[in-house]
């Protein structure tokens, strides 16, 4: 005989609705963080990617990896600071290329495997090594698929198939340096040289990346270094996405937490007689809140269960273009949170309960 | 006074309980110079003054009283609900007044078996389940045995056939009985009834206190019924009246016209 799971059990509806109305509110935050994650990620996925711990730009692109030139000596340059094991050139920029849905914008992105520069996020096969090689991030691609860049009219074969990796939230390629140079030159004849985006760099074990991108801005003529994690949050946008989508985030967390408190504590006053004859035939202030509880975390937990299913529903039928993955991180942590503060709100029931004279349930007036 | 019964000393405050509980011979319940006092505000209504009473097991005895004369105000002091301002109140040895609040909830749970004046039951929960409530405040019970004399209960009391009905469901004497029932659950050894007949007709009234009687008779508990209707204290052994608070043990209740 429990006196919470009872109670639900005849009121199916009541807390029916209640279930479902937290549902939609857990539902909102696990996708609404998952859409906000999806985003940054589709943006900042390739910078992020990256390997190496710091990233130099020319000190005039204003913290923006597009807006950076850099000569490619200099990363024989930033070799020789202190504190940086290797260094490694990263060029990027928007071709026109034959992708799977027809012709479109691609990012390209060069880079040598194996030096700090490459990106990290390969899920399938490798990265490219020669110069008819691509890896592809995006558009459904497949390995043994082709894209023909436009500018030089040559077909690559799709080696490598990386996740989280894409630029500007495109379709991003990967290839070795030298086909990103002949993409340039056709579209540039005559230029002295194609010029690097930023170099990557590998610092030396135990040297704070904070400390070498500081150095390598003191010591090498027109360019700055950044600890990879303040250049990725430099990104144009991120701030402001993760901004909004945190205030809609954290505004739907509070009014679920407030809605599940103020039912709860409508559900006590409505019960406050009965809970009165149980203090008075000696049910302890503990056990009753107990129950509360234990109905605020069967309704959390079946609100989370809904809302998981409802997110896993969203996610599948979503078609952005960008990929959207829940996270089971995300989930439990969601759901955890939801059901602590949850109880924490059940204080205010808690607290109507341990007010209660059970004295008055004799009815001596 | 109520000398006849408590032989000695009913106005003495301050005597030692063992030798009281001595003097009351086999007394479950013995009250000595018992007081309470409510404060509203700045006026005190003195609720209950001076009383001293004892009840031997297996005795059913009424409190008689018009209204506003303080019963239930002493039947809650006895069942561990309020506190008295003054006085002593013993069960089964055990100085009721001298609990703290936690061991009053453990008293109620586990002593007292209480049928209140209103609003006994718990709506959603059934018939069945508001006895079975009962033995999940004690860990002494297992649920089979909790189950069995649940069962048995309401047997008893006409209302095998009502055990999955919710309160609403039931009539006021079936919910009269329920409650009955479960002031019997947790086999108390007070049974505390405020009015039982107050919302039944003289036909069920006299049904639910013929079962109540015959309840504390064969399960050896002590009882004690309120009730303002003097043709329900041909059940009881004995008859107590207050009036305004003053409580005395009377011989002739039928003299009593309110
Ligand atoms: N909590 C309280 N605060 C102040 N006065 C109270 C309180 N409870 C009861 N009283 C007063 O104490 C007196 C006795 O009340 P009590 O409820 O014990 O009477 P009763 O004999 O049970 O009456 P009834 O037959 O109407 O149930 C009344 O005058 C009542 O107004
Ligand atoms: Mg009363």
């Amino acid at each position: 005989m429990n006196l919470a799971l009872t109670e639900m059990k005849r009121s199916k509806l009541k807390f029916g609705l209640l279930i479902g109305a937290v549902a939609l509110l857990v539902f909102l935050v696990l996708f609404l963080t998952t859409l906000s994650t999806a985003l940054v990620t589709s943006i900042t996925g390739a910078l992020n990617g990256l390997d190496g711990q710091v990233l130099v730009y020319s000190d005039a692109a204003r913290d923006n990896l597009q807006a950076s030139r850099l000569p490619p000596t200099v990363v024989a340059e930033v070799e020789k600071v202190p504190g940086v094991a290797a260094a490694g050139g990263v060029t990027l920029g928007t071709v026109s290329a034959e992708l799977l849905d027809g012709s479109g914008d691609l990012q390209l992105v060069g880079s040598t495997a194996g030096e700090p520069g490459a990106p990290t996020g390969l899920v399938a096969g490798e990265l490219p090594a020669r110069k008819d090689e691509i890896a592809m991030d995006g558009s459904g691609y497949a390995l043994g698929d082709e894209v023909t860049l436009s500018e030089v009219d040559r077909a690559l074969t799709v080696v490598g198939l990386l996740k989280g990796s894409q630029f500007n939230a495109s379709p991003t390629g990967y290839v070795v340096p030298a086909v990103y140079d002949e993409v340039v030159r056709a579209a540039n004849p005559g230029v002295p040289f194609v010029p690097l985006n930023a170099v990557a760099v590998a610092v030396s074990p135990g040297a704070d990346p904070a400390v070498v991108a500081q150095q390598i801005t003191d010591d090498v003529p027109k360019v700055k270094g950044y600890v990879k994690g303040d250049a990725v949050s430099l990104i144009p946008g991120v701030e402001s996405i993760t901004q909004t989508f945190g205030i809609l985030v954290g505004l739907t967390f509070v009014i679920g937490i407030v809605v599940i408190g103020f039912f709860f504590l409508i559900l006590t006053v409505q019960k406050m007689r009965t809970f009165t004859l149980l203090r008075a035939i000696g049910a302890s202030t503990g056990k009753l809140s107990a129950a509360v509880a234990v109905q605020i975390a069967v309704v959390v937990i079946a609100a989370g269960i809904l809302a998981v299913l409802l997110t896993y529903g969203a996610v599948q039928g979503l078609s952005t273009g960008i990929p959207v993955t829940l996270s089971p991180v995300l989930v439990t942590g969601t759901v955890g949170a939801v059901l602590l503060f949850s109880l924490l709100a059940g204080l205010l029931s808690i607290r109507r309960i341990s007010g209660i004279d059970p004295a008055t349930a004799a009815g001596a007036r | 006074m109520t000398d006849d019964f408590v032989p000695a000393h009913p106005d003495q405050p301050g005597l030692d309980p063992a030798v009281d509980a001595g003097e009351h011979g086999d007394a479950i319940l013995s009250l000595r110079d018992v007081s309470k006092v409510y404060q509203s505000g700045d006026s005190e209504v003195r609720a209950v003054s001076g009383a001293t009473m004892a009840v031997e097991q297996e005795e059913f005895v009424s409190l008689l009283g018009p209204s506003g004369s303080g019963k239930t105000t002493l039947i809650s002091m006895i069942g561990g609900l309020l506190s008295p301002t003054s006085g002593q109140i013993l069960v089964g040895g055990t100085d009721v007044g001298a609990l703290s609040s936690r061991e009053l909830t453990r008293f109620r749970a586990e002593r007292v078996g209480f049928v209140f004046q209103s609003a006994n039951l718990v709506p959603f929960l059934t018939a069945r389940e508001n006895l079975l409530y009962v033995s999940t405040l004690q860990k002494r019970v297992s649920r089979k045995e909790a189950q069995k004399r649940a069962d048995q209960l309401l047997s008893e009391l006409g209302l095998a056939d009502r055990a999955k009905n919710l309160p609403e469901q039931l009539s006021g004497g079936e919910r009269q009985r329920v409650a009955i029932g479960r002031a019997l659950m947790n086999d108390p050894d007070l049974i505390l009834v405020d009015e039982p007949t107050a919302a039944l007709d003289t036909q069920l009234g006299r049904q639910v206190v013929e079962l109540l009687a015959r309840e504390v008779k064969q399960r050896g508990k002590t009882g004690i019924m309120v009730t303002h209707d003097l043709r329900m204290v041909q059940y009881t052994d004995r008859v107590f009246e207050i009036l305004d608070g003053h409580l005395t043990h009377v011989e002739q209740p039928s003299a009593l016209q309110h």
